[in-house]
Parts: C-alpha cells; structure tokens; sequence
C-alpha cells in the first residue's frame, strides 16, 4: 500500500465562509425565526407592544447578572457563585429594610458594596491562592447559601416589606418604560462602554484572549481578573434587590436559578457576530433568546418541564456554536 | 566527507527509512525533503541548529504530524502514520525532553500504561505484571522497587523508566531527544552504558543531540539537518568535531559582512545585571548594556537565555542577584513594572506570548499603549482617531503588510506578525528592548527589515538585547555578543570577532572551565 500523505483536514474557502457566516449569525438567525413562528402561530398574543415589554421587563433581570458574568468570563474565568449571590442580597435587602429599618436607599448600597465585596473575595481566591475558578466560586456560592438560611432561618421575609421598595422593580417612572428594563439599559450599557471603549476594556480583552500575552504585553493580569469578578458581583448583587422588590420578599433560593440563564445567555452571546468571543451585545442577545423561547412556550401552555429541557439544549447548541466560530476563525 | 546518499552505506536491511519527507507550518517549510534511514542495532546520531527541522522529523516518525509529502518505510513496507498509536505498534519508541508521567502512579502502572495487562476475575494482576516487568527492569538498571510512586524519583531514573517502558512493549527504535540535557556526568556515563546495551541486542537508537562529544563518542552513522534539508551524513572515523559543526553550519565557515558597528564605550549605561541567578536555568549572570549598543546572546536552545531575560523582564523573580537601570536599583516584581520603568519584550513565542491572535492589528499593538490614546486620564474612553492615526503610522514605518488595520493579527504572515510585536514597543519607546528570537519563522525579507530596524533603535539610544540561536543572525546584528552555555556566560565576543563560527564554537562548548567568568 504505497501511499501520498496528505496534510490533513483543510476546508476550501467557500465552506469557511459559510461556516463562519453560520456560526455568528445562527443565533440572530434563530431569533428572529423563533419571533417570526411565534407571531405565525399566535398573531394575537405574542407579537404586541405589551407582550414585548413584558418579555423585555421579564429579561432585564437575567440580563443584568449575565451581563455582569460576561465580565468574569471575557477576562478567562467562571463565576457560579452568582445565582447564590443574588438569593442571599434579596434576603439581606430585605431584612435590612424591614428588621433594621434602614432607608432602602441605604440598604441598597450596602447590599451592591458587598456584592463587590464578594466579587473580591472570588477574584482573590482565584488569581492569589490560585484556585480554580469554578471551585472558588462555587465554594464562595455554597458559602453564600448557608449565610442567606442563617439570616433568615430559611424562612422568606414577606410582612412588612414598604411599597416604595416594591415600586424599585414595579414602578414606571420614566415615560412609562418599567423601571427594571431602564436599569438594565443602564447598567449593560455601562458594560458595553466599559468593554468596548475604554481602556480598561483593551486590558480586560486581552487578558481574555491570552493571559500570558497579556501579562507580557505589562498588563497587570490579576488585577484585571479581579476587576471582572467584582463587577460580576455587583451585577449579581443588583439583581438580588430587584429580584426581591419584583417578588415583594426575601426568599432563599430565589435567585439561584439565574445561574443557568446567565451561562447559557453568556455562551449563545460568545456565539453571536464574533467568533466565540464573550462580549456584552451578544449576551443581551443571548438573554433575549432564551426569554423569548420561555415565553412562547408559556403563550402555547408548554409545561413547565419543557422550559428546562430548551434551556439545556440551547446551552449546548451555544456552546457548540461558539466552538465552530473559534475553530474557523483560528484555523 | 560527506557521504551525499544517505543509504548507500546500510550494511544491514534498514529498519525504518523515511525519504524526502517535507513538512510546512503555515508559510514556513519546516522540513523540505530530508531523508534517514536506520539499521537494526544503529546508534544513529541527528544534529543539526535549533530550527534544522530535528523536532518536526521525530514528531512525523510519531505519528504526532502529519508531513505533505514523502514516505515511511518500516521493514520494507510503506507505512502511514495517522496516529502516536500506529508509530508504536510498528515498534517505535519516543522519549522526549520533557518525561511525561502520571504522577499519581506507581513505576510500574506508569511502564505499563496503555500496554494491555494480564486479568484475575477482571481485575489487573500486578504481581503477574511486575514479575514480568522485573527482568527487564533490573537489565536498564531501576534501582526503584516497581511499586514505589514516581514522584520524586531523579530525572535519570525517570529516563531508565522510559527506556523500560520502550522494551516492555518491543520497540524496536528508541528516539532520545537531548537525553543527558538534565543528568549529571555519573548518569550521562550510566545512559551510554545502556545505549550500548541496547544497540548490541538490536534495538536502534536514534541519538538526537546538541553534545557533539556524545555524538562521537555512541554513534556510528550521524545525520545531519540545516534548514530542513538532509545536508549529510557522516559515518564511523568520519565523525569529528570540525567535520560536524561545518555542516551543522553549513559550507565554509567564514565570518560574514560585519555589520557597521559602534563603539558604545563611551556612552551610559542603561541596564546593569550582576550575578543574576535563577536555580537551574540562570547561574550568576553579569553584564553591563550601553545605551545605543545591540548586545547580542548566543548560545544553543536550554542555555537560560529566554530564562534570563524573563528574570530582567519581572516576568520571574531571581532567587538573587541585582540589577540597575539608568544607575537606579532595577527590581521587576511583575512585568507591569518592567514596562513602567522602560523596558520592552518581544517574546519567543510570538503566537503563545506575544501576541492576542484573534484580535485585530490595531488592538496589538496599542495594548502596551493605552495611556497614550485614552481621551484624558480622567475619562479614559479610547480615542479612536488618535489610536487610528498611531496605528497606521507603525504600519507604515515598519512596512506591515496587512489589509488593514482592523484585521486580525492572526491572518499576517509571520514576519509581520512579528513586526506588529514589535511596533507594539516603539509607541513607547522603552529604554531597553528585549528581543527574544526576532527572526524565527520569519522570511527573509522581513527579517533584513528587521534587523534594520534594530541598527536603527540603537542609532536612536535605545539599548537593545538580541536573543538567537541562529549563528548567522548575531554576526550580522550585534555590537557585542554573549554566549552562554548552561545558564552562565562563557564568552564575551566584540566587534570583529563576532564570526558564525566562534558563536558556534563557544555554544557547544561543553564542561572544563569558562574562558571567561565573569563575577563580581
């Protein structure tokens, strides 16, 4: 068997094209097909102006913490402390405003000042002591739980809760947009400049891109990393209070189940217009997806267990989609 | 002296011949049509300069690359080699510089890895398995009992577990890449005992070594790379230091063009290192770099010359030693530091260190330069026009060739991928400047252009460091040149006597006393 060695899998560059199309606009592509069969399906329902601001004012939570993880992950690290996170802030804003009377204002600086707080604590555990970040994390977030039970001793903080904290996350103040999605507005636009045009943001993407480029290049990596969980942690700690002011309690494990969201939201955006790069634009995307698919299955009385079984699948597909990006783009 | 057929003096039936194998990575030829056969029983030598292409043949007889063209032959048979699997079946055997271990396995699970072991009512008989492995154990000399954990154990012994490894699944070739680049004399002497040994009882080692003297002293036939190509192959009496490092170097061995150089004795200095020491890489290293002046590093790859430099950098600490720049305590905790003080690196990994591949051309080289296209201190949002403008003014005076840019980095060709890297420092035009390997991968235009480049940051007071394991670019580049060997600098070279063959000379210089030890 006399033989030619051939040298190995090469794509001709008409097929990378349209992989590499496929791979960054697939999730535009299927959310814009997911809105188009829902509005096929149920013209009356679902494509109105109040169905997508529901939708929207429903996201803008999810949005803000997995806006806040795309922070941990561009700089090349997992956060799953945040679901944890929030529980134990809607808890502690609570209880803060309602056993010890503070102004809510007050509470909810307190509450954002140790969500930076903990994002710190993650980021140190991780660059200093030099542990993995989904141990130290997940560790940090178990840690978390047990101090949210112990301060309220399991039992959800709902007498007493005043309607001006209610009206944080209820209230329309401005031209009658819900106040959840102008916060959220706010904060990933923060994001987004902070990322996309500032500085700090060159550092934080390029930690991302290549920590020891990076370092070499003189940027201080750990601080940067640091910097990411922080920020995480103050998204977590955002969504907490809203999270509590929407519920109108405090309630342990209220939270947590954002942690899913936000990853899968992360990983579709990393997937979306670059090649399986996170960035801020395309988790809100991703967030939208996966909103959007929750609520149609909702308009159409799907069963509660589907949404678990879409979410999963989406967050593969996502992950395989930001793969595909990467190996084109680097091969 | 050079036999030109690599075959013709095979008195036996060749095991394994592999004939004009070539081999490119991306736009670099890696290997273009080398050519090996080996006997059974031969301790067949390969040298050849860092970058000859001995790397890329071993990992295409394992079965790790796959080459363009060319083919294998083993006993007669063409074979293909998709898999590391399919090199060790047809008895091949590799023991790299680094020894792979599972650490949290014993000798013998670790001999035995992947080698289908003897089952008592399903489960693994290790007391079969050691009984069988003891014999060949104790002929490569493991004074380790089997059952002892790996961790621990000297290097030596971890390349008597391998060679054990090798003949416990028959091979038939053993590959030793460097195998005495971490022994001591005593166990270099140990090795050669059973190398000897194993040539004796038919399995063919194929010696790859920078050791020129170990090469005399075990092989009867040596192959000799340059450039990727086959330049010869030397056999019995005809192997001797002269004959290999000319064709190691290729041709006659004159010193070239020297290039216009200048006396920087007079003019300050930047950067002062002494007794710089890093265990075992970097052993009390000293000089003095003026400002103005190329100081060029020679030596062969494993000397701690990219070690040294990452000590200068911050990028490691030393475990001793001082350093001074522009006459004040120099003292890098991190590579943030170094750049704040006025250093810069171009690494020698350009894709692994040097460079954010995915991220456009732009973004690479303002990275190091934020400061200076942030709008003010205050509100430091990038200034896009200004980021704009300084980009392409790089790009321009460094002649990148890109589309634009916006493009990533990632698609340039390696010497424009290399001048990116480079035109990342001259935004910030550091004091000293480090170049780790400028010119590997690079093409040969683009590496005249850069070694202009570096005649003329020094025109312009920057000092500058060169690191190279290519003799001919040194010569062509320094005004001063240090060759180390084994983490200390045995040779200072200056003007004039900066040759391609004293740099090879001194980098091969093994064992005995420096000519030239530098303390304070």
């Amino acid at each position: 068997m006399s033989m030619v060695m051939s040298g190995g899998r090469r794509l001709s560059p008409a097929s990378r094209a349209a992989l590499g199309f496929f791979a960054r606009y697939a999730t535009i592509i299927g959310l814009l097909l997911m809105i188009a069969v829902f509005a096929f399906l149920s013209p009356r329902a679902f494509p109105t102006l109040s169905n997508f601001t529901n939708v929207l004012n429903q996201a803008s939570l999810a949005m803000i913490i997995a806006g806040g993880l795309t922070l941990a992950v561009i700089v090349g690290e997992l956060d799953l402390s945040i679901g944890f996170a929030a529980s134990l802030h809607g808890v502690l804003v609570t209880g803060l405003i309602v056993a010890n009377k503070l102004p809510i204002p007050l509470a909810i600086v307190i509450v954002i000042a140790l969500g930076a707080l903990i994002g710190l604590v993650n980021g140190l555990i991780v660059t200093k002591a030099k542990v993995n970040s989904v141990i130290a994390t997940l560790g940090v977030g178990t840690i978390l739980t047990g101090l949210a039970f112990a301060y309220s001793a399991g039992v959800p903080i709902v007498a007493g809760v005043p309607e001006a904290f209610l009206q944080l996350s209820l209230g329309r103040w401005l031209f009658g947009i819900p106040n959840n999605i102008i916060i959220m507005a706010v904060v990933l636009g923060a994001l987004w400049i902070l990322v996309e045009r500032t500085a700090l943001g060159q550092e934080i993407q390029a930690v991302g891109g290549n920590p020891a480029a990076a370092r070499l290049a003189g940027i201080n990596v750990d601080r940067i990393k640091i910097l990411g969980f922080v920020v995480s942690g103050m998204c977590a700690a955002l969504t907490g209070i809203l999270l509590a002011s929407r519920l109108g309690s405090g309630t342990t494990s209220a939270a947590d189940s954002y942690l899913l969201t936000a990853f899968a939201a992360v990983f579709l955006g990393s997937a979306t217009m670059r090649d399986g790069e996170f960035h801020v634009l395309g988790t809100f995307v991703g967030v939208l997806i996966i909103a959007f698919g929750f609520n149609g299955l909702n308009i159409f009385g799907a069963p509660t267990f589907s949404q678990y079984i879409f979410q999963g699948a989406i967050l593969i597909v996502a992950v395989g989609l930001a793969s595909l990006g990467r190996m084109i783009s680097e091969s | 002296m050079l036999s030109s057929d690599t075959f013709a003096s095979a008195t036996m039936k060749p095991f394994i011949v592999a004939e004009n194998i070539a081999k490119a990575y991306g736009g670099v030829q890696a290997l273009t049509g080398v050519s090996l056969s080996i006997a059974p029983g031969e301790v067949h030598g390969l040298v050849g300069a860092n970058g000859a292409g001995k790397s890329t043949l071993i990992k295409v007889l394992a079965g790790l690359v796959q080459p363009d063209a060319g083919r294998i032959v083993v006993d007669d048979v063409p074979v293909s080699l998709p898999t590391p699997h399919h090199a060790t079946n047809l008895g091949m055997s590799f023991i790299h510089q680094e020894l792979a271990f599972i650490p949290g396995m014993n000798v013998l699970q670790n001999i035995l890895l992947g080698v289908p072991k003897k089952t008592r009512f399903g489960m693994v008989d290790w007391q079969a398995a050691a009984r069988d492995v003891a014999p060949i154990a104790e002929r490569v000399g493991i004074k380790a009992p089997l059952f002892a954990s790996v961790k621990g154990l000297s290097t030596a012994e971890n390349w008597l577990i391998n060679i054990c490894r090798a003949l416990v699944r028959k091979a038939r070739l053993i590959v030793m890449d460097e195998p005495t680049a971490s022994l001591s004399a005593a166990e270099a002497e140990k090795l050669f005992a059973i190398v000897e040994d194993l040539s004796a009882s038919g399995v063919a080692v194929l010696y790859v070594s920078h050791r020129l003297d170990e090469i005399m002293r075990l092989c009867s036939r040596v192959s000799i790379f340059r450039d990727g190509r086959s330049v010869g192959c030397l056999e019995g009496a005809a192997i001797t230091r002269p004959a290999l490092i000319e064709a190691i170097v290729g041709g006659k061995v004159e010193p070239l063009a020297a290039a216009e150089r200048h006396p920087v004795v007079g003019k300050d200095v930047a950067l002062t290192v002494k007794a710089l020491t890093r265990a075992p890489k970097v052993n009390g290293v000293s000089f003095e770099l003026r400002r103005g002046e190329v100081l060029g590093i020679g030596g062969l790859v494993g000397a701690g010359r990219t070690e040294l430099a990452r000590l200068i950098y911050g990028a490691d600490r030393p475990d001793s030693g001082v350093m001074t720049l522009d006459g004040a305590a120099f003292s890098p905790r991190n590579p943030t530091q170094a750049v704040k003080a006025g250093l810069g690196l171009v690494p020698e990994e350009r894709r692994a260190e040097g460079l954010l591949i995915t991220k456009s051309v732009a973004f690479n080289l303002q990275i190091s330069n934020l400061a200076n296209i942030v709008r003010s201190p205050a509100w430091p949002l990038i200034h896009r026009r200004k980021r704009e403008a300084l980009s392409l003014q790089i790009v321009r005076d460094l002649a990148v060739k890109t589309p634009s840019i916006d493009t990533p980095v990632g698609r340039l060709s390696g010497g424009n991928q290399q001048k990116v890297v480079i035109g990342r420092w001259l935004l910030r035009a550091p004091k000293v400047l480090i170049l780790d390997e400028p010119t590997r991968g690079v093409d040969i235009g683009a590496r005249g252009e850069i070694h202009r480049l570096v005649r003329e940051l020094a025109a312009r007071g920057m000092a500058v460091i060169v690191i190279s394991s290519e003799p001919d670019e040194l010569p062509d580049l320094c005004d001063r040149v240090l060759i180390m060997v084994e983490g200390r600098v045995i040779r200072t070279l200056e003007g004039e006597a900066i040759t391609r063959n004293a740099v090879v000379e001194a980098s091969y210089f093994v064992g005995g006393q420096p000519t030239q030890e530098t303390t304070i």
